[in-house]
């Protein structure tokens, strides 16, 4: 069994004189969850789509359980971006229909529908029509019907998009036991908590290239931390401070100057700064960039 | 292949499971009934009462006569349909040869001088009463249609006709009077004055007609030989009369209007599912591709499992119609006249014998899946319904082009223009039909029977590509120029 779940190499996808994925080269070893970042437009979706073989790809290869998507296409799951779903099939059906078109026996795509269904609390529901349920209860109807089949690998296109906090809780649990069940995950998102929280690795792209790939201490590692200093005088001096590669005062609704930090310094120098001209602190605070800044800042650099 | 069941069988489900399916379903069948039923209402109303004033002298007594022949004819048609819904046949054959002779061709002059002869309807029913069914209702002679009343003696005499009739007409006496002068029929003077209260009957009137140009040929036949006989001879309409033998030396049951009618039903009930069905499927690709239903199925299929699914689900559908539709017609026919079903069966069985029933078949099948790919294709390049329309419209003024040219195929199924648009193969499957039972020659049988195979095959894998090109986009729906463009651009790669 391959150890490599997914690998693209030089991908590129082209509608007319538009690039939408240009040379995109990644890989997901199996097991792990990747986080596919990127802004609205990225070309998120575009390569989503040629993962699963709906589009061709222009240029490059691509290989998924180490074998042509076609070969495949039974052990993957998809959860679309825009839920799909018959809205007159009832949901019991509606997820043994995708899981029969997967591969699985009509009887037991039915029992492991409603199996599931009543593993999220919704075995009332199992007789309902699509468009008799609420949207989240559709959106979890439509995940099952990704993981009905029980896919070696699992792809996931902005599966918390237009959720409350207690439905993207409830998706994130199963998310996380689909993976300790040994299921390789990737999913799509521009959503930086839920990647945060999940993910073991990102990639990041904006209009079709790859802006990073790697693990999110990599991404922390590539960009200084921040320390966030409050005070009532002006803290400018601190740009003179040893460790302290910039200083920015308070804007936008942010109440504290926020001080760039070289690789390892620990913020001491900056007490130590403040001390001795005897400004008073309201606020002190020194942690690792969050990926929210992460991923701004390569956008930013990208755009 | 399962996935292909799989997504056929679904398609299935899913428009057979909708209400729209049954109403459609039994619109048709109703639409046909009301078609036939209609004009039988119309024809069973009114009555109409009538007077003549014959100042010519012979003409009233001609009418009268023509009149009750008339009311004889009607008798013997309802008397035949009676005795074929409500007697033993077989009995009454052996019983009165004569009158099932006279009952099989109710329509022929010489039966109806037989009929009459025989005393009428009473004498008739007489002979068959003993042979019918159990609980069988009375026979019930048709009402007249015409009714005949003496002239008011004021009318007769009258000076000024037109003032006189008015208050007879307005008080409602009568519904016509017809006013035959004194010089009618001789000369050139033929010509009789109707008067009528609203609208004229056009069937009273023609009834008139002729009546009045009967007596006025027997009138001058009269004149050039005194023999009756002779003048019987000279006004006798010739007649001629359908027999088809059978291989077994007998005679069949069929009958020329059905034999001419099956083919054209068939044509046109395969337009008819054919268009119906494929825009559903039209409409549900539209749908699928509206709620990204398309793309969860992209990623378990392939688009040729999908289109190739979509269109086995659509045929299943379409036989599901027909079937339907086949039982309910004949239900209403065996209903409406138990007779007309077996006719029906007669024709169907000339048509569809051994040799022809595997090409009806494949002209059928082709025939939906030419239309089913083709609205399948306009489906996936359509965003929206309303796209979807707009490429609709032109797409069925062209497949709609084959009603407007039964008439003249029908009229000379092997001439030039049968010949030439048989060799079209989106219309191939439906002329083909039509032709079948004519014995086209056999290299346009065969010819046309095959480039119509080789077009619905190129057209099955032509729509799998336009699917996959096409169903994921967002854009507007390429152009008639976008797309040749688009081909020549892909030829030049080619060749280079």
């Amino acid at each position: 069994m391959t150890d490599t779940v997914l690998e693209l190499s030089n991908v590129t996808k082209r509608f007319g004189a538009f690039t939408a994925v240009d040379h995109l080269s990644f890989s997901l070893s199996r097991g792990r969850i990747l986080g596919f970042l990127g802004p609205n437009g990225a070309g998120k979706t575009t390569t989503l789509r040629m993962m699963l073989g709906i589009l061709p790809p222009d240029e490059g290869t691509m290989s998924i359980l180490g074998q042509d998507i076609s070969m495949v296409r039974e052990r993957i799951g998809y959860l679309p971006e825009e839920r799909g779903l018959y809205k007159r099939m009832r949901a019991d059906a509606a997820i043994a229909y995708i899981a029969t078109l997967k591969g699985m026996k009509r009887t037991d795509a039915l029992a492991r529908a409603r199996q599931l269904l009543a593993s999220f609390g919704l075995e009332e529901w199992a007789r309902v029509r699509i468009e008799g349920l609420s949207k989240g209860m559709a959106q979890k109807v439509q995940l099952l019907a990704a993981v009905a089949h029980d896919p070696e690998f699992v792809i996931l296109d902005e599966p918390f998009s237009g959720l409350d906090p207690v439905n993207q809780s409830e998706i994130e649990v199963f998310i996380r036991q689909q993976a300790a069940a040994g299921k390789t995950i990737l999913f799509s998102t521009h959503t930086m908590q839920h990647a945060e929280r999940l993910c073991d690795g990102i990639v990041v792209i904006a209009k079709g290239r790859k802006l990073f790939d790697g693990t999110l201490d990599g991404a922390r590692a590539l960009f200084p931390r921040r320390a966030r200093v409050g005070a009532a005088e002006d803290l400018s001096f601190l740009r003179n401070v040893p460790g302290v590669l910039g200083a920015m005062p308070p804007c936008n609704g942010q109440p504290n100057w926020t001080l760039e930090m070289s690789e390892g310094s620990d913020g001491r120098a900056v007490l130590a700064a403040c001390f001795d001209k005897g400004v008073p602190l309201t606020h002190f605070d020194l942690a690792p960039p969050s990926l929210h800044d992460i991923f701004v800042s390569l956008v930013e650099k990208a755009a | 292949m399962r996935r292909t069941f799989l997504i056929s069988r679904q398609e299935f489900i899913k428009y057979v499971t909708r209400r729209g399916f049954f109403i459609s379903i039994l619109m048709f069948p109703l639409w046909i009934a009301l078609i036939v039923l209609v004009p039988q209402w119309t024809s069973t109303a009114p009555q109409r009462i009538f007077t003549i004033v014959d100042r010519a002298g012979g003409y009233r007594e001609a009418i009268l006569d023509a009149l009750a022949r008339e009311d004889d004819r009607r008798e013997l048609i309802a008397l035949e349909n009676y005795a074929a819904a409500n007697a033993d046949a077989e009995r009454l054959r052996r019983a009165s040869p004569r009158l099932v002779e006279i009952l099989d061709s109710p329509e022929s002059e010489g039966s109806l001088k037989s009929f009459r002869a025989l005393g009428g309807w009473r004498a008739a029913l007489s002979e068959v009463s003993p042979w019918l069914k159990p609980g069988t209702k009375p026979f019930q002679p048709p009402e007249p249609r015409f009714v005949f009343v003496a002239p008011p003696a004021r009318l007769e005499r009258a000076q000024n006709f037109d003032v006189s009739v008015r208050p007879f007409l307005e008080g409602g006496r009568f519904y016509a009077a017809i006013l035959i002068p004194r010089d009618f029929g001789s000369g050139a003077r033929q010509t009789a004055q109707y008067y009528v209260r609203d609208q004229p009957d056009r069937d009273l009137r023609a009834f008139v007609t002729d009546a009045l140009s009967d007596a006025l040929h027997r009138n001058v036949l009269r004149r050039l030989s005194p023999n009756p006989a002779d003048t019987e001879a000279l006004a006798a309409t010739a007649e001629l009369e359908s027999h088809v033998p059978t291989r077994a030396g007998g005679q069949s049951g069929r009958n020329e209007t059905f034999d001419a009618f099956v083919p054209i039903a068939l044509a046109l009930i395969l337009f008819i599912v054919s268009v119906m069905n494929a825009s559903v499927l039209l409409q549900g690709v539209v749908e699928e591709k509206s709620s990204r239903m398309i793309e969860v199925l992209l990623s378990c299929a392939t688009p040729r499992e999908i289109t190739s699914g979509k269109l086995i689900g659509i045929i299943a559908v379409a036989l599901v119609t027909i079937t339907i539709w086949a039982m309910v017609l004949f239900a209403l026919m065996a209903m409406a006249e138990a007779s007309t079903v077996s006719l029906v069966f007669g024709a169907m069985r000339s048509l569809a014998t051994v040799e022809t029933l595997p090409l009806l078949l494949l002209y059928f099948f082709c025939g939906l899946l030419i239309y089913g790919s083709i609205f399948l294709a306009i489906g996936s390049m359509a965003n929206s319904l309303a796209d979807a329309q707009a490429l609709l419209g032109p797409a069925m003024l062209i497949l709609m082009l084959p009603n407007v040219m039964i008439s003249g195929i029908m009229r000379d199924p092997n001439g030039e223009l049968a010949s030439l648009i048989s060799w079209v193969p989106f219309y191939t499957p439906f002329f083909m039909m039509l032709r079948i039972a004519s014995h086209p020659p056999l290299l346009q049988l065969w010819g046309t029977t095959l480039l119509t195979v080789a077009t619905t095959v190129f057209l099955i894998w032509w729509t799998g590509r336009v699917f996959a090109n096409h169903v994921l986009t967002t854009e507007r729906p390429p152009s008639l120029t976008s797309l040749v463009a688009r081909r020549a651009r892909t030829f030049t790669r080619r060749q280079q």
